[in-house]
């Protein structure tokens, strides 16, 4: 994968993902950490996102192709997701950890902040608060239009089963919504 | 809600957007790091176990657990000369001080016994022959002490009777010995002083349980006499240690009228610890030179 492949489809992802995490997590900084993990992760492994045929005729044939890189780092975000709830006990890796990790601190402070209203809020800690399988389908498919095709290859599912998930997700959602009121 | 509201409100999300500074600084950073840290992952992988790694620290413990258990289980095997044997040596100190304190005694004569056949089994170390005889001499000259610190008189004499019968061997066992004949008389010597103490312990404390009463008289009388001698020094005392002397009397009294000699014979021993620690007292007050 070549710079120029990897900023191409970072650039294009970069908002899903983030937006992905973010609405599994309850900080910004948490998300962004995160995300900052996914997109290293799928650096690393050198993952040819577009399988070009010049990326195949430069010599990385022998890595794996990934027909949907989309998929694949949604998968990576969805681990990373599970590992921060289950290992880092729901706390946000240290700023060490992220330095081991080979990510640089920023030189400058970002000023990250994302103001929803108090009924945005009420649907975001709804999604957190159903099932992750459910909350994870509502965001792929209503949020980040992903199709069930697409979601399908992420879970390693087959669609009929993604349609069916995807209902039960939506009426899961809805009940705890009408719970709150 | 109905559903169509509800996909519309979930549509709203899409306006999250990372803050744009970071995500570029971020593809900035990532990208310079890639040179360094990018691993090329082998085309073919015959056997994966990468599932360890999350089990790694309950692997690496039991390991070290099988480990030790196995070098220890191993080292019980060993004879003297052989490099697992301190941890053999170890583990019987070990089994030593963690004995209830009455039963220090038999266990000490027990592992003496195991410490003299392994010695029996070797023969062209003299050294360390040597030394484990000199270590074998301080356990036996130990015995008999242990057994005049156990404060009940009925269980010393049962404790005393155990280890006697466990010496029983020890004279054979130092014959089997590849020892030089001056080690080995040193010995003998000291296993049979502390045979002899043994039997002379037992001897006494019987003694003692069948003449409980009369002891007990002669005993009480000469608390009687210190106490009338030294009211001086007894009235220096601080005021607890004159409530426990007055607690074990009281006791002592009780004792004799229900008829339990040798707990009151226990409670004078008890006493008569405590005025021995005072006659120490007494001792470097008087050794002290005047200035």
């Amino acid at each position: 994968m070549t710079e120029q492949e990897f900023s191409q489809f970072y650039k294009n992802n970069i908002n899903k993902v983030f937006r992905f995490i973010y609405l599994r997590v309850d900080k910004i900084e948490t998300a962004e950490d995160i995300t900052s993990q996914t997109f290293l992760k799928v650096w690393q492994r050198q993952i040819p996102v577009i399988a070009s045929d010049e990326a195949l005729s430069a010599g990385r044939q022998e890595f794996p192709l990934i027909s949907n890189p989309t998929a694949f780092v949604y998968q990576v975000a969805r681990n990373q997701i599970i590992d921060f709830y289950r290992q880092k006990n729901k706390k946000p890796l240290s700023l060490e950890e992220l330095k081991e990790k080979g990510i640089d601190l920023p030189q400058k402070s970002f000023i990250s902040q994302i103001e929803l209203s108090f009924e945005m809020e009420n649907l975001k800690k709804a999604l957190q608060r159903i099932k992750p399988a459910y909350s994870e389908v509502i965001i792929w498919h209503y949020i980040d239009d992903l199709s069930t095709k697409e979601i399908a290859q992420i879970l390693d599912k087959n669609e009929n089963n993604v349609r069916i998930l995807l209902h039960r997700a939506l009426e899961s959602l809805k009940k705890e919504l009408n719970k709150a009121v | 809600m109905f559903e169509k509201d509800l996909i519309e409100q979930l549509k709203q999300f899409q306006e999250i957007k990372p803050n744009k500074d970071w995500a570029d600084w971020l593809l900035s950073n990532i990208l310079l790091k890639s040179h360094q840290t990018v691993m090329i992952k082998p085309r073919v992988k015959l056997v994966s176990f990468s599932f360890l790694r999350q089990y790694q620290k309950a692997l690496v413990s039991t390991a070290l657990v099988v480990l030790f258990v196995s070098t220890f289980a191993f080292a019980q095997t060993t004879l003297p000369g052989n490099l697992l044997y301190p941890v053999k040596t170890l583990t019987q100190n070990a089994k030593i001080v963690l004995a209830p304190k009455d039963y220090k005694p038999v266990v000490r004569m027990q592992i003496t016994k195991a410490r003299l056949e392994d010695m029996a089994k070797i023969t062209d170390q003299e050294q360390v022959i040597a030394l484990m005889s000199q270590n074998i001499q301080k356990d036996l000259e130990a015995i008999p002490q242990e057994l005049k610190n156990i404060q009940k008189k009925q269980k010393t004499l049962d404790i005393s009777k155990q280890v006697q019968t466990e010496a029983k061997d020890l004279n054979n066992m130092i014959a089997r010995t590849q020892l030089q004949s001056q080690d080995k008389e040193a010995l003998e010597k000291t296993t049979q002083d502390t045979q002899a103490q043994v039997l002379a312990l037992i001897i006494d404390t019987t003694e003692e349980i069948n003449q409980c009463p009369g002891f007990l008289q002669d005993k009480l009388a000469n608390l009687q006499k210190y106490f009338t001698e030294n009211i001086q020094i007894v009235a220096q005392w601080s005021p607890d240690e004159i409530t426990k002397i007055r607690t074990f009397l009281a006791d002592i009294s009780n004792d004799i009228k229900v008829g339990n000699c040798l707990e009151a014979m226990e409670k004078i021993e008890s006493i008569n610890q405590i005025l021995q620690i005072h006659s120490l007292d007494i001792k470097v007050e008087t050794s002290t030179p005047e200035n």
